[in-house]
């Protein structure tokens, strides 16, 4: 007996089924687009490509937090293979009232790592004392406009200073979120002196250079100092005072960038596997209301599976029947709690509501999430329907 | 006849799959919401390892920046009257533009009342001598660096398009703003902007042991055109901080809400069609609509009420678990979620008002059909 033409399921019963399911989906993208945008978007901070190496403190437990040799910015450029070396110093702050990070750089060896679009003013220069250029995202959230002086009060130190907006970037990272200042005054604001800075990030050639080879320069530098005061490309121009110091090799870590923002996440076992089986986790418990949805469908359809199946259809036929009709709805489901999820998402991030320590999250559509979504919903409303429809 | 309704309402099969239902929605937003208490508090007690200043500034209340502020100076003898106040360093900051055998440059100039005490509240070092007059200034390392001035040479600085000639009697590090900037007694600096009496701002400490209110004692006894700002923000930067992640934390919780709405419709939806006989029966015996429609409210009051009770539990107990498990995995994790009361019943109430919004419609729908025409 074949009932795929056979409309016995009454459409309001359906959509309210459909609804929930719907809503499980939402909840369970939702959860997964954000935390895996969270992920990414912390992974990608220092730079994306395999071609870009962070040098860093490696007994730091924030990638804000630690300090090296500024010195060793000099020295790796003039390593073979090696096109920039951006020495950065990441510093929080308070701008307006609003809690923000502010990246002192070397504007000239920070351009060749990312490429910033000035929108509006300048490009900033090292010599640009007492001004900074501005995220637009940034702009945007404090109202900031070209021209403005701004204050700015110290987190780490006790230090306020004004700046000027030179100009307006657009980078279409995470960085949208920041203040770029000239190297010396995010150390001003890091606490810390001429000679250190949070990270260097350096961009290389790989068929020339790699990690092992810069950690083997820095391994050098520690064991056996060079002798000769300034030794490497002045990237600086002279404008600060660059102090050669002493370190232990041990102190030092060198890695991939994207690989070093990951292994901070994964100290806290935080890791994209992990937040997923988060996302699932949250999903199976909303899908307790869905299996009571589909429970419910077929109880209220009791009459006419008794009917049906007075008529001879099958158990076995019956079930099919019902997994077919339903599982049409649980894709469309599916895709409408996805659809729904990102529109949600954007408001919410088009509101400045997603951020993650003042940097807005950027979601993205997972596609190993959205077919999660897919499976699961399928699965759970296949279980349940099986489950329901054999109980006489 | 009400509590005989509920209970026969009560005693369907569905019920303890629907108190699951809601229970399981209910530890999710507790487990969540105790897992970023306990990642709030670990910020919070990292932000007190900061070692905070006593520092702050008195701007004039309009002003948009430092060097648009103006303060009447007389307000230094005010403060050095407050026994709580330590240190008080009228401060005059004005942009020139210097100009040497090297070029220009658009440059800061601060004019400080005691230099002394300017260069040993920054643990500044000066190489040379201190400013005296307004023939003389001190320039911080970074300033000199740009603009090639050494220790001697003569410099024009042009202010308001007036020209003067000043020397350069020390250079200095103080790992400030001030590196950047030129350093001149405060009344070489009234005396180059013409403007007497008015600094841009005044820089004061408190003392270690000064009242805990003392700076809103303070503001109470300053004029009103006057604000004061602590210079040192670590709290706020961590308090900022921990709002975005409760910001995305109450969306994403809206996000369940909705789940519970649709959830108590369900569930409602469930007890009606289960019910059905038994509401066709008591509708034919005389009850009143009123008393269909409570009693299903009722009883996914009740529901609701069970199931946030049992989810606070799940969630909580669930979330220490699994900080548990991590803690074998990565010892080095320590994690101890926790849940406020005030949290816990906020929960509560809006799983409640959720549940209530979810089940109306189908609790007025069994309410207002007759008998005849309930599904017997």
């Amino acid at each position: 007996m074949r009932l795929i033409g056979f409309r016995y399921l009454r459409r309001q019963r359906i959509l309210t089924l459909a609804s929930i399911l719907t809503l499980t989906s939402m909840l369970f993208s939702i959860t997964a687009f954000s935390f895996l945008g969270f992920y990414n978007g912390f992974n990608a901070y220092l730079g994306e490509g395999e071609d870009i190496v962070a040098i860093y403190d490696s007994g730091s437990r924030t990638p804000f937090s630690g300090l090296v040799p500024m010195y060793l910015a000099e020295r790796m450029s003039l390593v073979d293979g090696v096109s920039a070396s951006s020495p950065e110093v990441i510093a929080p702050g308070v701008i307006k009232d609003e809690s923000i990070f502010i990246r002192g750089i070397v504007p000239e060896q920070f351009s060749k790592l990312n490429t910033l679009t000035i929108v509006e003013g300048d490009m900033l220069d090292l010599a640009d004392v007492n001004f900074a250029i501005v995220g637009k995202r940034l702009c945007e959230r404090l109202s900031l406009k070209f021209g403005d002086k701004v204050p700015v009060l110290g987190v780490f130190a006790e230090q306020y200073l004004e700046i000027q907006i030179k100009g307006i970037f657009e980078s279409h990272s995470t960085m949208d979120d920041e203040v770029l200042v000239p190297l010396y005054v995010g150390q001003w604001l890091r606490a810390v002196d001429y000679s250190c800075v949070t990270v260097i990030r350096v961009k290389i050639d790989k068929g020339e250079a790699s990690p092992n080879k810069l950690y083997e320069e820095i391994a050098k530098e520690a064991s056996e100092p060079s002798t000769s005061e300034g030794e490497g490309e002045n990237l600086t121009e002279g404008i600060t005072p660059v102090a050669k110091m002493s370190f232990r090799i041990e102190d030092v870590g060198v890695e991939e960038a994207q690989k070093f923002m990951k292994s901070h996440l994964d100290r806290y076992g935080v890791t994209k596997e992990t937040l997923l089986i988060l996302s699932i986790v949250i999903f199976i418990f909303a899908s307790a209301s869905a299996t009571s949805a589909s429970t419910t469908l077929i109880h209220q359809h009791k009459h006419e599976i008794e009917i049906l199946r007075s008529v001879g259809a099958s158990d076995k036929t019956i079930k099919a029947d019902l997994l077919v009709k339903v599982f049409v709805w649980s894709l469309v489901s599916s895709a409408l709690g996805i659809i729904l999820a990102t529109a949600t998402l954007m408001a919410f991030e088009r509101v400045g509501y997603l951020q993650v320590l003042s940097h807005r999250i950027l979601f993205q559509l997972d596609p190993l999430a959205v077919s999660l979504s897919f499976t699961l919903i399928s699965l759970l409303v296949g279980i349940s329907i099986t489950r329901s429809a054999v109980k006489r | 006849m009400s509590l005989l309704t509920f209970k026969m309402l009560f005693q369907k099969s569905g019920t303890p799959s629907s108190i699951l239902a809601i229970a399981l929605l209910v530890a999710i937003l507790a487990s969540m919401n105790s897992i970023i208490n306990h990642i709030n508090s670990q910020a919070e007690a990292l932000s007190g390892l900061v070692n905070i200043g006593g520092t702050y500034v008195m701007l004039s209340k309009e002003s948009s920046s430092i060097t648009s502020s103006e303060v009447d100076a007389q307000l230094t003898r005010l403060l050095r009257s407050v026994t709580d106040v330590n240190y008080v360093l009228p401060q005059k900051i004005f942009k020139a533009n210097l100009t040497t055998n090297n070029g220009g440059e658009t440059v800061l100039v601060r004019g400080v009342e005691d230099i002394d005490l300017f260069f040993n509240l920054r643990g500044g070092c000066l190489d040379g001598a201190k400013a005296k007059g307004r023939g003389e200034a001190c320039v911080g390392e970074i300033l000199a660096r740009i603009v090639f001035i050494d220790l001697g040479d003569q410099i024009n600085l042009t202010i308001n398009g007036e020209a003067h000639k000043v020397r350069v009697v020390g250079t200095f590090t103080t790992m400030t703003q001030s590196d950047s900037e030129l350093i001149v007694p405060i009344e070489a600096a009234y005396n180059l902007t013409s403007s007497e009496g008015k600094a841009s701002m005044i820089e004061f400490t408190l003392k270690a042991d000064a009242e805990k209110d003392a700076i809103q004692n303070l503001v109470e006894f300053l004029p009103k055109d006057v604000r004061i700002i602590k210079i040192q923000q670590p709290k706020k930067f961590i308090q900022d901080m921990n709002a975005q992640t409760l910001s995305f934390l109450n969306l994403w919780s809206s996000a369940v809400y909705v789940v519970v709405v649709a959830a108590s419709h369900v569930v409602a939806t469930r007890l009606v069609t289960e019910a059905s006989y038994d509401l066709a029966m008591l509708r034919a015996l005389g009850s009143k609509r009123k008393l269909l429609f409570t009693s299903v409210l009722t009883y996914m009051i009740t529901v609701a009420l069970l199931g946030s009770i049992l989810g606070l539990a799940m969630g909580i107990v669930g979330a220490q678990m699994a900080s548990t498990a991590v803690r074998w995995v990565w010892p080095s994790i320590d994690t101890n979620p926790f849940l406020e009361i005030g949290q816990a019943l906020r929960i509560l109430l809006l799983t409640l008002a959720s549940s209530i919004f979810g089940c109306t419609y189908p609790a007025l729908r069994s309410a207002f059909k007759t008998y005849m025409e309930q599904p017997l």
